[in-house]
């Protein structure tokens, strides 16, 4: 299959698509944003930066994005771009695995680096659950890749909303929505992040790292055993391969042995700090600065120096 | 009701070894059903237990993944049946190609009503395969399942949103993605492992499936161990916690990062 030189991106109904432009904008002569959603999302992204805004019109009421899985493989296929960037949400993994199915592409996620050698893409991104880095290059259809959506953009000259009939969509209705009590978290945007693990003992004893979190002036956050089976921490504040990645300035890895499904997560922090009762604790071979001790003992006098030099 | 579940035959990456550049070896690595997919053979069995109908597993790879221990861990797992396609052609087979082998296989078998799988592969961990599968098929696809039942002859989803939860009501065949804590996976026993040696496994020929198209779309360039960051590792001495605190605090300070 023959590619143009065009960059499309994959909007799930949802315009901040930072991380997606700043993916896709390099590695193509245009860029196009193709928009399964609402209007209003339509609009937002048209103010994005990009050149082309093809919408497929506005959902019904209860239909959900991926309901417009098939045409959005139709028409990134029909348009069959260099690249297609599309959020690693769980929408985003739909939408792209239309585009995969549609261009018969493999769908890259765990990027760490885009690059656009003569006409060709390249490629890095972690394999094997982590524990590799494989530079690729497409030597043969589309780029399909998933990356962290990133934040809001606006602030460009409006292009366009072209709509595209979307043709028929898949029989999906949402006919409830209950709203969970935990409020959200961005961790993707905290400058500062507190994670705790396994060896925090009890639920109530979360109130010292959150004292922690509070005196660092960041947000708490954990590893898989706390967000999953025993459910203490809500899963959007989980890091690691399968939860989320973040980029703050400071981690501090409390009671958090370090196994590589973490570390995928929490690895581009400018500074990382860890503090386990395991001298051994892989954690330790990945940190800036350690200090092996209970963290029952550790956290308060690390709050207590925290809050005294920030205050 | 005819209730797949799709599940890989995968090592776990901690038991592999990574060479200075970045080659990952396998060999001592033992294969088993892949960490994030019991929750989907419980979730099938509970849909089969309470709505009528069979549970039959699918995994789809090299030859290795056939073995009479791989069977039987499958089939201990509440399956009626096992479905295999076993060929070294799918060594090392893309996303997308897996996804597609797995798409032939249950063409084959046929009047499919919904597809369960768990949220990623313990040995790849992309998340992406099941979507991909939705959408050879032409079937809906969701991610996040916490819950699936039947009324009125459509399935209800319930799946986890930001914020909530959602039910989705589905009237057409549709691929389920669990969270990893959607039910918890029972422990086969001995009756189970008992048991399993009497269900069937069919074992289906790779050229005789009807697998949709695919491009071999990437090329290996290099490999590498993950970059680490050359941390600056600093022990911070544990006999004197309040001045090991209170260095910690001054570099994080002096850095800018507190």
């Amino acid at each position: 299959m023959n590619v143009s030189s065009q960059a499309w991106v994959v909007v799930a109904d949802d315009a901040n698509i930072g991380g997606l432009l700043e993916a896709a904008r390099p590695l193509g002569t245009s860029l196009v944003a193709v928009v399964a959603g609402r209007r209003e999302v339509a609009d937002a992204v048209a103010t994005a930066g990009v050149d082309r805004v093809v919408w497929l019109g506005e959902p019904a009421d209860g239909v959900p994005t991926e309901a417009y899985g098939p045409a959005v493989g139709r028409v990134v296929a029909t348009a069959a771009p260099r690249v297609v960037v599309g959020p690693a949400t769980d929408a985003g993994r739909v939408l792209l695995g239309a585009v995969a199915a549609a261009t018969g592409a493999v769908v890259l996620a765990g990027v760490s680096e885009l690059s656009l050698d003569g006409e060709q893409i390249v490629v890095e991104r972690a394999v094997s659950g982590g524990i590799a880095v494989r530079r690729d290059r497409v030597v043969a259809g589309t780029a399909v890749v998933v990356v962290a959506p990133g934040g809001a953009v606006a602030g460009a000259a409006p292009v366009a909303v072209e709509e595209v009939d979307p043709g028929p969509l898949l029989a999906l209705r949402i006919t409830d929505r209950r709203v969970t009590p935990r409020a959200g978290v961005d961790l993707g945007s905290a400058k500062t992040v507190v994670g705790v693990g396994r060896g925090l003992k009890a639920r109530e004893d979360l109130a010292l790292i959150e004292d922690l979190a509070a005196a660092a002036g960041g947000e708490l956050a954990c590893s898989r055993p706390l967000a999953e089976g025993v459910d203490w921490v809500g899963k959007e504040r989980y890091l690691g391969i399968s939860g989320q990645t973040i980029t703050p300035d400071l981690y501090v890895a409390i009671g958090i042995s370090g196994q590589i499904q973490h570390m995928v997560g929490v690895r581009q922090a400018k500074t990382i700090v860890a503090v386990n009762s395991d001298p051994h604790a892989p954690v330790f071979r990945e940190c800036d600065y350690g200090i092996v001790g209970d963290l029952y003992t550790v956290v308060p006098l690390l709050a207590d120096a925290f809050r005294a030099a920030r205050s | 009701m005819k209730i797949v579940v799709a599940y890989k035959w995968a090592a776990n990456p901690q038991d592999a070894e990574v060479g200075p550049d970045g080659t990952v070896d396998w060999n001592r690595a033992k294969g088993a059903v892949s960490e994030y997919d019991p929750v989907a053979f419980e979730l099938a069995r509970a849909l089969a237990d309470t709505c009528g109908g069979e549970v039959v597993g699918v995994t789809v790879g090299a030859a290795a993944i056939d073995t009479p221990l791989a069977r039987k861990a499958a089939l201990s797992r509440g399956l009626d049946s096992l479905v295999l396609v076993a060929d070294d052609a799918l060594r090392g087979a893309d996303g997308t190609r897996i996804a597609a082998v797995l798409a032939g296989a249950v063409r084959a078998i046929g009047d499919v009503d919904v597809i369960l799988a768990g949220e990623s592969s313990v040995d790849v961990g992309d998340r992406q395969v099941a979507m991909t599968l939705a959408a050879q098929l032409g079937w809906a696809g969701l991610n996040s399942v916490r819950a699936v039942s039947v009324a009125g002859g459509s399935l209800v989803v319930e799946r986890e949103v930001t914020g909530g939860v959602e039910t989705v009501v589905a009237d057409g065949p549709v691929v389920l993605a669990a969270t990893a804590d959607a039910a918890l996976p029972r422990v086969p026993g001995m009756k189970e492992i008992l048991g399993a040696a009497k269900k069937p496994t069919q074992v289906l020929d790779l050229a005789a499936l009807d697998v949709p198209a695919t491009v071999d779309t990437i090329a290996p360039v290099s490999t590498a161990r993950p970059d680490t960051g050359n941390r600056q590792g600093v022990m911070l001495d544990a006999a004197d916690l309040p001045a090991a605190a209170a260095q910690l605090t001054a570099a994080l300070r002096q850095s800018g990062v507190l």
